[in-house]
């Protein structure tokens, strides 16, 4: 079942054009990660979607109940309010009953771990206890759909996987878009890719999907010495790349295959320190994606 | 409702904490005493930094109460003005710049409720200050100069009063309108303290004017006003409130998409 469909959104500021025909659809409990460089245009889509730019053209179809969380970059908070006043005002406005307002609001912070500071001034938190609070307000009236714009871009490594890991134990029953620059995160967290470039999509699909289209697979060959990785490419016809004690071979539908490398090692008797198939690194894939256009 | 009261919850606490509540009033309560009080020891004054001539007098006439508790309001007419033109500027476009206002521009929001939740904490805080301050100003000037009749001090702060939320009113519009604190401050100076300024200068030419309503409510010391001018004057200073307010809410609105995300 699809949460959210996008259709054609374009948003255009004055002259310029931030975001192009841009369409895509969320399904139910899946996490889609939108990529792209700054500039790209991440921020303006969530924008739409939360309903805080009008899209110029295009329409967002949301559907069924429970509404939108939002989780901004850098999430800014009024200094004098306890994070237990912000997020119980944030229940409240989002329509949480009055009567389940206080226990809701300290089970959400207790879940991002802020149960011990809920009732410090919002002012004295750091970035990631920021971070944190932003994510509480953002899901404490439990809604359908969560949009987070670049949520751990901001965080030191030890944050930025305590807050991935929150996010994951969301996703079995919440829909997440999340924008972000850090290609690992995507990974590591995503049923489906956006690719933005300068405001168009300019890739989409499953994880799987993506790589299969890019990933272009090989296998990488470690010599003990780079006489042997030389002879060896000088024994094959399959135009590997050599690059001192490694030799690396494009894998086609022709071959090699991994079985074929091996009986030729062993038939030259050449000293390996290891194979490997490897295919490419969503980084790899979004430079691939990002040098189309 | 519910909105209106959560908004204007947090609202409240903003102006405790940021401890608005105190020295707004505080400020409005000295201009007030200080006025009777330097009046009164006027001469000790003159007398104590010296350099007259032996034997020099300088005879005051003494002013009665009503020009004392007149002349408070001509203090508020320009520094009590800055003090909530600075207080308030802030009030939506600061929000709106800093990103504080984000969080609440992505929830099912009532800008009606955003906005009256800030004009009603603002207005509370004013006009209380103003009320304080009127007080303490009658005290003094009953303790030095004799008293003003209940009836006509109770007029005559509540036509002030009229003023000051029309006051708060054009500030808090001006913060939702204009792209920050400093704009919106520069637009209600203008509006405020510049028109002020022209209806003086011109003003002999027209007696119905929401901007003469603080002369309107001096005069209730005396005779009192006009009887049908001042009701025009507070007629249109009302739905002048309304108008700028209902304008105030459609900007917060329109505006919402300039916050910072």
């Amino acid at each position: 079942m699809n949460v959210l469909e996008a259709k054609g959104l374009t948003k255009q500021f004055g002259a310029e054009v931030a975001v192009e025909d841009v369409s895509f659809r969320l399904e139910e409990n899946t996490a889609t990660a939108l990529i792209g460089p700054n500039g790209a245009g991440k921020t303006t889509i969530l924008s739409m979607l939360t309903g805080l730019l009008k899209q110029s053209e295009g329409t967002i179809n949301q559907s069924g109940q429970g509404g939108i969380g939002f989780l901004p970059q850098y999430p800014q908070f009024f200094p004098w309010l306890t994070a237990l006043e912000f997020v119980e005002m944030a229940a409240k406005i989002s329509g949480v009953e009055a009567a389940n307002v206080r226990q809701q609001s300290v089970r959400t912070l207790e879940f991002v771990g802020l149960g011990p500071a809920m009732k410090k001034k919002c002012g004295t938190f750091s970035g990631g206890m920021k971070q944190r609070l932003g994510l509480a307000q953002a899901i404490v009236h439990q809604p359908k759909l969560l949009l987070l714009d670049e949520p751990v871009s901001a965080l030191d490594p030890t944050g930025r996987r305590e807050i991935l890991n929150l996010l994951k134990s969301l996703q079995q029953d919440t829909t997440i878009l999340y924008s972000t620059h850090i290609l690992n995160d995507a990974e590591e967290m995503t049923d489906q890719l956006l690719f933005l470039q300068q405001g168009k999509l300019v890739e989409q699909g499953s994880l799987k999907e993506v790589r299969d289209r890019y990933s272009e697979p090989r296998i990488q060959i470690r010599f003990e010495t780079s006489q042997e990785a030389l002879r060896f490419s000088a024994l094959n016809a399959w135009q590997g790349t050599v690059d001192r004690t490694e030799v690396i071979l494009p894998v086609t539908t022709q071959g090699p295959t991994m079985q074929m490398v091996l009986e030729r090692l062993a038939a030259e008797g050449l000293a390996v320190s290891g194979v490997e198939r490897k295919s490419a690194t969503l980084e790899e894939i979004f430079l691939k994606v990002a040098g189309k256009e | 409702m519910t909105q209106f009261r959560v908004l204007f919850q947090k609202e409240w606490r903003e102006n405790v904490r940021n401890y608005k509540i105190l020295w707004i009033p505080l400020v409005f309560i000295l201009f007030a005493i200080l006025e009777p009080v330097t009046q009164y020891f006027l001469p000790q004054l003159l007398d104590s930094l010296g350099n007259l001539p032996d034997g020099a007098v300088i005879e005051f006439p003494e002013p009665s109460p009503g020009e004392i508790l007149a002349n408070i309001i001509g203090q508020y007419q320009f520094i009590g003005l800055l003090v909530l033109i600075l207080a308030y500027m802030g009030a939506v476009a600061g929000e709106r710049r800093s990103g504080t206002a984000t969080l609440l521009y992505v929830r099912p929001l009532s800008y009606g409720a955003y906005y009256m939740s800030k004009w009603v904490a603002a207005n509370l805080i004013a006009v209380g200050s103003v009320l304080f301050g009127l007080l303490a100003g009658y005290y003094y000037t009953a303790l030095f100069f004799g008293q003003v009749e209940i009836g006509s001090f109770l007029q005559f702060a509540g036509t002030y009063c009229l003023w000051i939320i029309l006051v708060v009113t054009v500030i808090l519009t001006a913060s939702a309108w204009m792209p920050n604190g400093g704009l919106a401050a520069a637009v209600s100076f203008v509006l405020l303290l510049f028109m002020q300024l022209v209806d003086g200068l011109l003003g002999a030419y027209w007696t119905v004017s929401p901007f003469k309503v603080p002369s309107y409510a001096a005069q209730w010391l005396w005779a009192g006003p006009e009887t049908g001018a001042y009701w025009w004057s507070v007629a249109i200073t009302v739905f002048l409130i309304v108008a700028i307010a209902a304008f105030g809410i459609w900007m917060s609105k329109k505006n919402a998409a300039k916050v910072k995300v």
